[in-house]
């Protein structure tokens, strides 16, 4: 087994859904919090693109989250059990990604890591951004018939769309009001077991 | 051995199906390179899984999300890493690419005339220090000819991205010199340099 170090900040955001993946793959690793007032250290002398999270296998590094995500997974079963499948998990990612590009600018000033008027982004940016993704999260969940995103058992992608939607079912109440399926298969996936006792123990 | 039937749809530009052509081309293999008129996408937009292009059809069965289908052709035709982490290291080189591409969106829409805004104060203060900062990280990260030891679809479509940048601002490489001959290293390759001399005109 490679010994895996996990840096980001102490923090959910972009390192949640990277630790829930190592704890549903059972793989044990390092959870490393780097402070604020470590980072600029960290990331002039420790960081390939100045950012985290980072991965370190075995003393490599792979920076990105969605490299370090696919990395695990596909190690150990969770990224689709064809080359397909895989294909669409990646696929459904990138449209969260893009999803998660026009939403941010509600979201931080909804956070208040942004100045502005929360209602008037949330009508701007946050409502659109919602309509245009989830819909299409509802009709794979109901084309693929298990629940789940793709294929029969849960991928890295179910765990880092549930994040997501937690994450901002916390901060923005009633968001998911009109997506019932996107809050059902949330619960789903946060009631495996694995992820469930990893939150549990955060 | 059945031959895979792959169609590919997209507008009639470059844009995000380049990189997937150029794959096809690189690795030698025919496809349908289908390419449909602005007035048709409405009524084919609510027939694809996300609305939107480019989409691969694989014996027909659809994929969507460009860099998800490079991924994917990558695997099929072994233009990809021989092992997990080397397959990590195009998916983070490639991910930092499309965050460069997300950062300086507002400045590229501006450019090519599709919303408003100050093109100068944008290319100063948005392209410029973006350009600075993700070209230095694919200096860093690219030590020998390619991003491995060998082309993978990510140098294609690294590669295809950076001709993209020049082809609309000549002197974007200026002060890169190696960006520029991995560049042209790609692109000099057989296949390549000869789909590069025959692929149809498009203004991007």
């Amino acid at each position: 087994m490679p010994a895996y170090k996990f840096y980001y900040f102490p923090i959910r955001g972009l390192g949640e859904a990277p630790r829930q993946i190592f704890a549903l793959a059972g793989v044990e690793f390092e959870n490393i919090g780097i402070s604020d007032e470590k980072w600029e250290t960290f990331q002039k002398t420790e960081t390939p693109f100045g950012q985290m999270p980072l991965l370190e296998v075995d003393g490599k590094q792979i920076p990105q989250s969605f490299a370090i995500c696919r990395y695990i997974a596909s190690q150990h079963g969770l990224a689709g059990k064809t080359p397909f499948e895989a294909a669409w998990v990646d696929a459904l990612a990138d449209q969260y990604k893009d999803f998660n590009n026009d939403f941010k600018k509600f979201f931080y000033v909804q956070l208040g890591f942004e100045d502005g008027d929360k209602e008037e982004y949330k009508k701007e940016h946050g409502i659109p951004a919602r309509d245009k993704f989830f819909p299409l999260i509802v009709k794979q969940i109901k084309d693929n018939g298990s629940g789940l995103l793709v294929g029969s058992s849960a991928t890295w992608v179910d765990i880092l769309i549930a994040e997501a939607v937690s994450r901002i079912a916390e901060n923005v109440p009633g968001f998911f009001e009109s997506y019932p399926e996107i809050i059902a298969h949330q619960q789903k996936v946060h009631s495996i077991p694995q992820i469930k006792k990893w939150i549990e123990a955060r | 051995l059945r031959m895979v039937h792959y169609k590919l749809t997209y507008f009639d530009l470059r844009g995000r199906a380049e990189s997937i052509r150029q794959v096809f081309a690189y690795a030698g293999v025919a496809f349908d390179d289908v390419r449909i008129p602005r007035d048709k996408w409405p009524e084919l937009k609510p027939q694809t899984p996300f609305g939107q292009l480019p989409l691969l059809e694989v014996d027909g069965a659809p994929i969507a999300q460009s860099t998800a289908i490079l991924r994917f052709l990558g695997k099929q035709f072994e233009l990809t890493g021989k092992t997990p982490l080397e397959q990590a290291k195009l998916d983070m080189v490639v991910d930092q690419m499309n965050d460069f591409a997300a950062d300086i969106k507002q400045f590229m829409m501006v450019s090519i005339g599709f919303a408003q805004g100050d093109k100068e104060a944008l290319y100063k203060d948005l392209f410029l220090p973006n350009r600075d900062k993700h070209f230095a990280l694919l200096v860093k990260n690219i030590t020998g000819d390619f991003i491995l030891g060998h082309i993978t679809w990510a140098d294609i479509h690294l590669a295809n991205s950076l001709e993209g940048l020049v082809s609309k601002m000549p002197d974007v490489l200026d002060g890169f010199p190696s960006l520029k001959a991995y560049m042209e290293r790609v692109h000099n390759t057989p296949r390549l340099r000869a789909y590069l001399s025959t692929r149809p005109a498009a203004p991007f």
